[in-house]
């Protein structure tokens, strides 16, 4: 492949991943109103979970991707169960604190994820079935595939907004107590939609790790929660589409700014400044973003 | 007394926010579709009472028996359904952000997670909306935001939705506040209709024309706790009650 | 070796900083009623530029230290004119104004990372050895005398201040409500720009503490808050008092955790320190 393609191919890959992430996130954010800054921490557990098993167990990468995802989810309700006493401010500060323990946690259990060292060559999914032989070591292989799970997971995400289900869940958003006059429990509808969130990102999170083919904690602090939540708001928060336009930006941000001649460490910085620098002024001229439906 | 069941009994309940005892050891028998005004001061419980019985804030002590039967301690707002109880708020609580028609589906949708999870609206659900909306003349704002709508539509919304619940027993906290003549007449028109299926409606109301015209029987809170009862004519004739809502 | 009584010393001196968080994330909380996310960088930002004069300019250490001061009140002023200020007159809802200073933070966090690298950096001079004062056998630095001595001096300083003082009475005329506030004819806009000065600039002492004690870290702006509010919370938000307590609490369990589990977790036990108070008695030890 030559390089215009190779990277090409890298950042297709990468806003992929973030628009996973991006469609899970705003379930939670635009569409329950729950301002959640903890999704780097689930979208680490898929990492860890399907670098760890894949390697040690010998499981397959789909296998390993399930067990993620369930995994997540698992973390997902135990997280959400502590979540659901609060709101508001004391809900953002929470979850900000699970990201930052989930950071802790990649970053201390030596035995579990060698700490700051990562996981060194995760693998590259394969597939042998019925005399199908595909082996994602290629990159555009493995870009369509990425590609593949982005539209399930936008069109499960799209059939949650249109169901009952995601018509309550934007109630709870508006007055949670009033939706409850009317016989909904709002406990476990705000419990199920963090969960299935929490599983989404956990399949974003195998598709990094086999990606790079390596995962270390420094990709799951708090600020990657931080620049998810922009993505989704610069989007627009209970729009889909919005999520996927906003991971785009994300993406070819750092990029613009390499072009314009930042060094490429700069460039990282540079990108959450004028992240931050968008947050600020969205807040103040438009809070509901490019194409929001919801603003706070 | 029509029908000697009463649908609810309040016995001796109490609620106190700190030291302020919003209602005191109030007792009271609500007899089955009548319409039955609860009128009295400003800060008289009123609207505690109606936040008590549709499980909004906790009872502190006392019971709440319904048809005779059921004893209840606790009421869980998303309990009442079941207990085919539903209410209106003082202050509109409508969706704000979602529009008119979305203001009504919701109430009519499958209520368990996994239930709802996999049904979409069926047409039966839009069909029903729409009568909704013509009864209450808001067909033509059905895909605004709710939030857009003027302050007596809110109200007709809320409305609305309360009565796409279909329950026995409505509760309305201050309908008619703020409205103009039509919407009014509109409201009383659905409140007399409620009363001819035999439903029991519960109405806070200060217009005393109104409360004359709707409703069967009326109780007058004071401080918490009841201050007279009986028919409207003569309930409203009473110096203790004029005492009270002229002040001492 | 009797390992307790350095642990209660290293706990004071965790908690004496943590309090300079805490009692000032109350103060702009109290005038605002918004979590100011970015409040730890901004204290962060005190102990960078305190770094930067007395270390890369080599000035004199205080100095040094009242310029820090100083700029992270100017900085938090500045940023009360420019964001919050115009969103209070849109009446932005509480979680706007939140999400806006989470934008703050990441970018205040990126800038200083730019200019100071991700690095540690301390503040303490490595030639001038700290003179050690041994106390029932624990250890104990000059510097973190210094440290205790200013956390009791704007302890009580701030008490005074919030009692006696016009602006004390205004602020909490502010909190108990803004409405009001306004209509008996107190400016409130200026109050509360003159709460972000002064709260940044009791967080900066605690930046600048922190860059004495363990050296500075551009991410440590988050966890310094998040101890804040933990310790704010679980002393009571709105007190003085409860600042300090939940400081001490936090920092005494979080500690003493090590019996029980490595050093490492104190994070983690902190946290689920703030989530038991959160949970069990969310209006803290201090009742307001």
């Amino acid at each position: 492949m030559n390089y215009t393609v190779y990277y090409i191919v890298h950042l297709l890959t990468m806003f992929s991943i973030y628009a996973i992430l991006g469609v899970s996130l705003n379930l939670v954010v635009g569409y329950t109103g729950l301002v959640s800054v903890t999704q780097a921490a689930f979208y680490g557990i898929g990492a860890y979970a399907t670098a760890l098993i894949a390697k040690t167990a010998g499981f397959g990468f789909f296998s390993s991707m399930l067990i993620g995802v369930i995994v997540a989810g698992l973390i997902g309700l135990l997280i959400g169960l502590v979540l659901s006493k609060f709101r508001d401010d004391y809900y953002v500060i929470v979850t900000v604190g699970f990201n930052i323990i989930a950071y802790g946690i990649f970053m201390n259990w030596h035995s579990l994820t060698r700490g700051p060292l990562g996981i060194v060559a995760v693998p590259r999914p394969k597939i042998d079935f019925l005399g199908l032989h595909l082996d994602f070591n290629n990159n555009l292989l493995f870009l369509a595939l990425v590609l593949v799970f982005l539209a399930l997971i936008y069109f499960l995400a799209r059939f949650i907004a249109k169901s009952s289900f995601g018509r309550v869940l934007k109630a709870i958003r508006e007055d949670e107590k009033a939706i409850q006059v009317f016989g909904y429990n709002a406990f476990y509808f705000k419990l199920a939609i963090f969960v299935i969130s929490a599983g989404m990102a956990a399949v974003a999170g195998s598709f990094f790790a086999s990606y790079l083919r390596f995962t270390s904690p420094n990709t799951f602090v708090l600020m990657e929660s931080v620049l998810i939540l922009s993505m989704i708001i610069l989007g627009g928060l209970a729009n889909l589409k919005g999520s996927l336009l906003g991971a785009f930006i994300l993406v070819l941000l750092p990029e613009l700014m390499r072009f314009v001649g930042f060094p490429n460490e700069i460039a990282a910085e540079m990108r959450q400044i004028v992240y931050g620098v968008i947050l600020v002024l969205l807040m103040i001229y438009k809070p509901s973003g490019i194409m929001g439906e919801y603003k706070l | 007394m029509k029908n000697d069941k009463n649908i609810i009994e309040v016995k001796n309940l109490v609620k106190h926010f700190g030291g302020v005892y919003a209602v005191n050891d109030l007792s009271l028998k609500i007899p089955r579709g009548e319409v039955v005004s609860i009128i009295g001061p400003n800060g008289s419980g009123k609207s505690t009472l109606v936040n008590l019985l549709s499980g909004m804030v906790e009872i502190n002590s006392g019971v709440v028996i319904l048809n005779d039967a059921e004893k209840l301690k606790k009421i869980k707002s998303y309990e009442i359904q079941d207990l085919s109880i539903t209410r209106t708020f003082q202050e509109v609580r409508l969706f704000e952000q979602m529009t008119v028609i979305d203001n009504l589906l919701v109430v009519l949708t499958n209520r368990s997670v996994f239930g709802s999870f996999f049904e979409v609206h069926k047409k039966y659900h839009l069909e029903e909306v729409e009568r909704m909306l013509q009864r209450v003349g808001l067909e033509a704002k059905k895909n605004q935001l709710a939030k857009n709508l003027s302050y007596g539509q809110r109200k007709l919304l809320e409305i609305a939705r309360a009565l796409l619940m279909k329950t026995e027993i409505y509760l309305f906290d201050e309908p008619f506040a703020g409205l103009f003549h039509a919407m009014i007449k509109t409201v009383s028109g659905i409140i007399k209709d409620l009363r001819k299926e035999g439903k029991t409606v519960i109405l806070i109301e200060h217009n005393m024309d109104l409360i004359r015209e709707l409703s069967d029987y009326v109780f007058v809170m004071d401080e918490g706790s009841l201050l007279a009862e009986g028919e409207p004519d003569s309930v409203l004739k009473k110096k203790s009650v004029i005492e009270a809502y002229l002040g001492k | 070796m009797n390992i307790v009584p350095q642990l209660i010393l290293n706990s004071i001196i965790a908690g004496s900083i943590i309090a300079f968080l805490a009692v000032s994330f109350n103060l702009i909380y109290g005038a605002t009623r918004f979590f100011n996310m970015a409040h730890g960088t901004i204290a962060i930002f005190g102990g960078y530029i305190a770094f930067f004069f007395f270390k890369t300019l080599g000035w004199n250490m205080y100095l040094s230290a009242i310029l820090g001061i100083l700029a992270a009140g100017l900085l938090g002023y500045i940023f009360d004119r420019i964001i919050y200020l115009p969103l209070r007159k849109r009446k932005a809802s509480g979680m706007i104004m939140l999400v806006a200073s989470i934008g703050v933070f990441t970018a205040l966090q990126s800038l200083i990372q730019i200019f100071f690298t991700s690095e540690f950096q301390t503040l303490s001079d490595i030639s001038v050895h700290d003179r050690l004062y041994t106390i029932f056998g624990a250890t104990i630095t000059q510097t973190q005398i210094y440290i205790l001595i200013m956390a009791f001096i704007v302890a009580i300083c701030l008490i005074i201040f919030l009692k006696y003082t016009i602006f004390g009475k205004a602020v909490k005329a502010i909190s108990d409500d803004e409405e009001v506030a306004k209509i008996v004819g107190i400016n409130t806009n200026k109050i509360i720009g003159l709460s972000f000065f002064i709260g940044s600039g009791i967080a900066a002492i605690g930046g600048i503490a922190v860059g004495f004690d363990t050296g500075l870290n551009p991410t440590m702006g988050m966890k310094l808050l998040l101890h804040g509010i933990s310790a704010a919370i679980i002393g009571g938000v709105g007190s003085v008092y409860g600042a300090f307590i939940g400081a001490f609490v936090l920092t005494f369990v979080a500690n003493f955790s090590i019996f029980w589990i490595s050093g490492e977790w104190q994070e983690a036990v902190a946290f689920v320190l703030l989530i038991i108070f959160l949970i069990f008695r969310p209006r803290g030890i201090i009742k307001r």
